[in-house]
């Protein structure tokens, strides 16, 4: 008797435990910023080149001396789970107040209900300093029927060219200028002349394919998605197919471009770009850093502007800041936010990363206009961004990862043939989206 | 490992001592039972729930029961049957390769050889690392331009992110993991065969070979099955490997069933279908263990 007693109080124990500590938390630490207390907001932070999360913290330092009562706690975070980190405290409603992120994630955070439209909330002076191009990045559907601005966009990145300035002048090519850049055919030439027993004109690292294909498809107007009536599909026509077909025949018929760098992922070819086992690297503005950095001494580089097919345009998406739609203290993280993306911090935010700012004032800070490190040529190459096509399609991400992911890099290794690809991309592609118009 | 704990207390269970335990053995059960059913039994629960719905990650979304549709959608997945073939090919690999390669090395260790017991704590350290740990060292040794293995070989494949070679290579790290605890338990069922055995079949002047097939392996039989269904289930559940050596990739071809329905349910918000996922792996795994045991019961006899 004694035993069963015991193990009675044992179990109620056991069970008082287990209720307590599921329902205990929650309306604890919620109180907004009264009673002088200053308001609380965490703001995360994707930056991870050294020079750029000294930049953030920098910025937020300044903040918190000059708002002492709106204290913004800097968190970490990396571009590799940033997803899923998202989704998760999305879900558990307890998200940062300040988000960091790009404008293709936005879309889908976005008609999910999980950011905060900030039309009609951006302080007028943050706003007009901001191109309506870039604006555009960040304009998505509700998940209803409206439109909404789901971030502040505030770095960019175009595709340039990175080149190994003695194999140019050695093979006597014409230098182009942002002015006069070179044309795809024009560049297919000199690739062609840059290779040599043991050395290519190019290597394109296609581990990544999609978004690098997608936004310099726009060079010959291909925007892969069409859109009629609220319903999207695939296209995949000859303007499409043009880039695709220039870069497969580098590969495999005028040979000047590497075939092993294709599962190079966009600094990989770097130690070969030294050697001067490439001499041209088509890679995003940022990838300069790198090269500055880790170049050998006496090796000489230059950026050279994007390629021109009919236009110069190409796709861009931003690099963005949101407000959690759960966020206590939106109109907080929204002064945080203007202060944070004006123009001097973020001319000092695209030193850091090497990237562009969509600040018209940033742009015109002289660090971002001076030669060295091809500063000029790249600042000049964000007027043909336009916003990317993809950035509005519902489902891009799946589409992207499950089809044209795997698809393209199969082109590329020369083990489908273009039409298979533009069949798979469309048919396989279009099953996708369905998923998404229901 | 259950089947030779059992062995020396086999006696004591069914002794004299049965006093009132109905009652009061419920009682006892209590305090463990509630952790169970409130961390284990709940999201089960919950999970299975989840698959007759149409639930999507989303603030304002709305839930409601869809029947069988996500199964139905299922079976006409192209993409699931492809992660389900893969999940098969490398649950199947790694659990016969494991076992194949702990054996031999549970024998070796068997054997009265010098620094035994050094060779014995090395052959168990891969079973403390955490997986992820695992992933990276691999990813180093895989590594095309300063990976150990181009280096060894003077080659310059990229292992992890070729088409072809990208499921085997993550085959030979799945084995590598998971040997440890194979050997163990194999190692364990090795010594506790009697040595009467041995020294009977070698007075009948069988060989090596012969000992070990009349006498090892018949003596092994219940620690092989225990051993292998086990790494069966732990393997074709595999994540965590996986996801940091490839992510899945390249283009999905070591994407397996559990990296996908991750993906359904945290990339694209598909909570619902990717329950459903989980659900069809675990009939999946039941029925392949059942038919395994049942057959092995059954030969056993």
């Amino acid at each position: 008797m004694k035993r069963l007693s015991a193990a009675l109080a044992v179990a109620a124990v056991a069970l008082a435990a287990g209720c307590g500590s599921g329902g205990g938390d929650g309306g604890g630490d919620a109180a907004p910023g009264q009673n002088g207390e200053p308001v609380k907001l965490r703001f995360l932070s994707l930056a991870w080149q050294k020079e750029s999360i000294e930049a953030n913290k920098q910025i937020v330092a300044d903040w918190n001396t000059a708002n002492p009562k709106i204290q913004v706690e800097y968190v970490q975070g990396s571009w590799d789970n940033v997803n899923d980190q998202l989704v998760t405290s999305f879900e558990a409603g307890d998200p940062p107040d300040v988000i960091h992120d790009d404008s293709p994630a936005l879309s889908s955070f976005a008609s999910r209900g999980f950011l905060l439209d900030l039309t009609g909330k951006v302080p007028a002076e943050l706003k007009s300093d901001i191109p309506q191009a870039a604006w555009d990045t960040v304009t998505f559907s509700d998940g209803k029927s409206g439109q909404g601005v789901y971030g502040v966009p505030f770095l960019q990145e175009s595709q340039v060219l990175i080149a190994n300035k003695k194999l140019l002048d050695g093979a006597g090519v014409r230098v182009p200028t942002p002015e006069s850049p070179w044309t795809w055919d024009e560049f297919a030439d000199v690739a062609k002349k840059l290779t040599k027993k043991g050395a290519y004109g190019v290597a394109w690292p296609m581990k990544s394919p999609v978004n690098k294909v997608l936004n310099l498809a726009l060079n010959f107007g291909g925007t892969f998605f069409d859109t009629q009536n609220g319903k999207t599909t695939v296209k995949v026509g000859p303007q499409e197919r043009e880039v695709l077909q220039r870069i497969h025949d580098q590969l495999y018929t005028d040979k000047s471009a590497d075939p092993s760098a294709l599962g190079m992922g966009t600094a990989d070819p770097l130690p070969g770009f030294f050697a001067g086992k490439y001499a041209i690297v088509p890679a995003g503005v940022y990838l300069r850093q790198q090269v500055a950095e880790q170049a050998p001494s006496g090796f000489e580089w230059v950026t050279l502007p994007p390629l021109k097919g009919q236009t110069s345009q190409q796709g861009a998406v931003s690099q963005t800041l949101s407000v959690a739609a759960d966020s206590k203290h939106p109109d907080e993280a929204l002064k945080f936010i203007a202060y944070f993306l004006n123009g001097p911090n973020q001319a000092k935010l695209a030193k850091g990363d090497w990237l562009l700012p969509t600040s018209t004032t940033a742009a015109k800070d002289p660090a971002l206009t001076t030669k060295e490190n091809g500063w000029d040529v790249a600042t000049a190459s964000a007027k043909d961004l336009v916003v990317a096509p993809f950035l509005k399609v519902n489902g891009f991400d799946e589409w992207k990862s499950k089809v044209a992911t795997p698809a393209m890099q199969e082109y590329f290794a020369d083990k489908i043939s273009l039409d298979e690809l533009a069949n798979r991309l469309v048919e396989e592609g279009n099953k996708v989206l369905e998923r998404y118009s229901r | 490992m259950t089947a030779l704990a059992e062995r020396p207390y086999g006696r004591a269970g069914g002794g004299s001592r049965r006093g009132p335990r109905s009652g009061s053995g419920f009682a006892l059960l209590l305090p463990a039972l509630v952790p169970v059913l409130v961390f284990s039994v709940g999201p089960l629960v919950y999970g299975i729930l989840l698959a007759f719905t149409d639930a999507r990650s989303g603030r304002n979304t709305e839930t409601s029961f869809v029947g069988l549709e996500n199964f139905a959608e299922l079976l006409s997945d192209g993409d699931f049957w492809e992660s389900f073939r893969i999940g098969m090919i490398w649950g199947l690999s790694v659990t016969v390769l494991q076992f194949l390669a702990s054996l031999g090395l549970a024998l070796l260790l068997n054997q009265d050889l010098r620094l035994r017991g050094v060779a014995r704590v090395l052959a168990v350290v891969p079973w403390a690392m955490p997986p992820v740990v695992v992933g990276l060292m691999w990813r180093l040794v895989y590594h095309p331009d300063a990976g150990l293995l181009n280096g060894l070989f003077g080659s310059d494949v990229d292992w992890l992110h070729d088409f072809s070679l990208a499921l085997p290579a993550v085959i030979v790290v799945g084995v590598w993991t998971g040997m440890p605890q194979t050997t163990v338990v194999l190692l364990a069922g090795l010594q506790n065969v009697p040595r009467e055995l041995y020294e009977a079949v070698s007075v009948d002047g069988a060989g090596p070979w012969r000992r070990f097939w009349n006498v090892t392996l018949p003596q092994l039989r219940p620690v092989i099955v225990a051993i292998t269904s086990l790494d069966f289930v732990w393997n074709i559940n595999q994540f965590s490997l996986v996801y940091v050596l490839t992510q899945g990739g390249p283009g999905g071809r070591t994407r397996l069933p559990m990296l996908f329905a991750y993906e359904e349910a945290f990339r694209y918000g598909f909570f619902g279908y990717a329950a459903t996922l989980g659900v069809a792996i675990t009939i999946v795994v039941l029925v392949v263990l059942g038919l395994y045991l049942w057959r092995q019961a059954r030969e056993g006899d």
